[in-house]
């Protein structure tokens, strides 16, 4: 159960983190202090609930909120 | 405006300077598929971005024109469970030039050797001419389908049309390809399937790492890009060793094999001396217009006396294959061939061997590596030897820095 708690909070600090820009998840895991593998699982679990997604250079991947991700788009793509 | 087939396209004078010669041009097909467009509309065919080939025209003219260009690379991959394959792609000319505004391109992994049916084929042009500008690229360097232009809202649609295309269309169905920090689509040379010096099952290696490492494929978590090429022998036709940091090249151990008989039919037309005896680099072959002796100690695997005589010579017995690692294509500093890191592996137990050491190395480099750094540089920064204890291997004379560094470059001799 402390476990379940300690889970979702951090899910929220990642969401606050990801809101504000789009991070490579390594960069993200030395911030928040959380091991990498262990972040890699809770971002794919944000990704599947639809709360963060993914932004590609093409060639390097960064994970950003859906908001976050969309107001960049629109900037990207000039509307 | 110049007038084809009753199709207005845009003037391009400095595009049409590149149809010139009498060998393909890029101008000229995008502008048949602007002609196509505009005829498959003209007779109501629904076409979801109108235009795309010639708007593609006037963007690429203008970037001639002003000299630089007007695309916008990167964006959303907006394909359902995907963190690679689309690689996003806006035209900063949105007012001037709608038809291209958006002009993402989708990478569809390709079948191992690239053998497709015509049905095959026939799937993806109809789902893209659905769907896309229409526009192909077969193949990028990685080895994908590279599908050339569509719009956000029809990235899922497309990507929907190729996976399950059995059951919408009776066609072929495919699956996106690798692109940003996650492993590339692997690739294999056509190999056993249709090569006689495959010393393994390239086709089944690459299909093997592709379905076992669909995560790694389809969900980017690593510092950079991982590449994975699959050669059958030295000739090495994937350049695997310069452009993938996993380059897998089959090898043999023992002694080429020779038919004598054979060689002496080829004598009647070939001079074997000029042609094959003074060409061998360690100098491993004599001919005494009867027998062709090979100093097997002294053969490099460079594949010429094999490639010159193919029916005289074959690749030894005991095959297997070479590991080199860190090899990659960068545009600013040239092609940086991969160091050996396995001299050799059995045929046998290559798939497995290769299997446990890409997932030692992974684990390592996504731990130990930095931003954009592949594995070949982590390598160069933490040393061979931190490498070495990685994939368990001890150090070996055989392990090669970068053989045959110049392998695309032919040169004369100065005085010839």
């Amino acid at each position: 159960m402390t476990e379940e708690i300690n889970k979702e909070e951090l899910k929220q600090k990642i969401l606050e983190h990801l809101a504000k820009k789009p991070w490579q998840v390594r960069d993200l895991a030395k911030v928040l202090r959380v091991k990498k593998k262990e972040l890699d699982k809770i971002v794919q679990e944000l990704i599947a609930e639809g709360k963060a997604a993914y932004w590609s250079s093409g060639s390097t991947t960064y994970v950003t909120t859906k908001e976050k991700l969309e107001e960049m788009e629109k900037k990207r793509s000039g509307t | 405006m110049p007038v084809v087939d009753g199709v207005e396209l845009p003037e391009t004078p400095l595009l049409d300077e590149l149809e010139k010669g009498p060998w393909p041009s890029f101008v000229k097909e995008i502008k048949k598929t602007a002609i196509e467009q505009e005829k498959a509309m003209k007779a109501g065919k629904k076409i979801k971005l109108p235009g795309a080939a010639k708007g593609l025209l006037k963007v690429l003219e203008l970037a001639y024109k002003d000299k630089r260009t007007h695309w916008k690379h990167g964006g959303i991959v907006s394909v359902i469970g995907y963190g690679g394959g689309v690689i996003g792609r806006y035209c900063d000319l949105e007012d001037q030039i709608p038809e291209v505004w958006h002009f993402h391109t989708i990478r569809i992994n390709m079948p191992a050797g690239w053998f497709y049916t015509t049905k095959a084929l026939r799937t993806i042009c109809d789902v893209w001419e659905k769907w896309g500008s229409g526009l192909t690229n077969f193949h990028g360097s990685t080895g994908d389908i590279i599908l050339l232009g569509t719009r956000t809202e029809y990235l899922q649609p497309c990507a929907n049309a190729l996976a399950y295309a059995d059951q919408l269309y009776g066609g072929v169905p495919f699956d996106i390809g690798g692109s940003g920090s996650d492993l590339r689509t692997p690739s294999a040379c056509m190999g056993p399937a249709l090569c006689e010096f495959a010393c393994y099952d390239t086709l089944k290696a690459c299909y093997e790492f592709t379905m076992r490492y669909q995560n790694e494929l389809h969900r980017p978590m690593w510092p950079y890009k991982f590449k994975i090429k699959c050669s059958g022998c030295p000739n090495d036709c994937v350049a695997a060793k310069a452009r993938s940091d996993f380059a897998i090249i089959g090898t043999w151990k023992d002694e080429i094999q020779i038919d004598q008989e054979a060689v002496r039919e080829y004598a009647k037309v070939i001079d074997i001396e000029e042609h094959v005896v003074k060409k061998c680099p360690t100098k491993a072959i004599s001919w005494d217009g009867k027998e062709l002796k090979i100093n097997n100690r002294e053969c490099i695997r460079c594949m010429h006396c094999i490639n010159v005589l193919p029916k005289a010579l074959k690749p030894g017995k005991e095959r297997g294959a070479t590991i080199l690692i860190g090899g990659k294509a960068p545009f600013v500093d040239g092609a940086i061939i991969g160091w050996v890191a396995v001299p050799f592996i059995p045929e046998n137990e290559l798939i497995e061997k290769c299997c446990e050491m890409l997932e030692a190395i992974w684990e390592w480099w996504d731990e130990e590596g930095k931003f954009r750094e592949r594995v070949g540089e982590l390598i160069w920064r933490k040393g061979m030897d931190e490498f070495l204890k990685v994939i368990n291997q001890k150090a070996d004379v055989r392990m090669v820095y970068a053989p045959r560094n110049n392998p695309f470059i032919f040169w004369r001799e100065l005085n010839e």
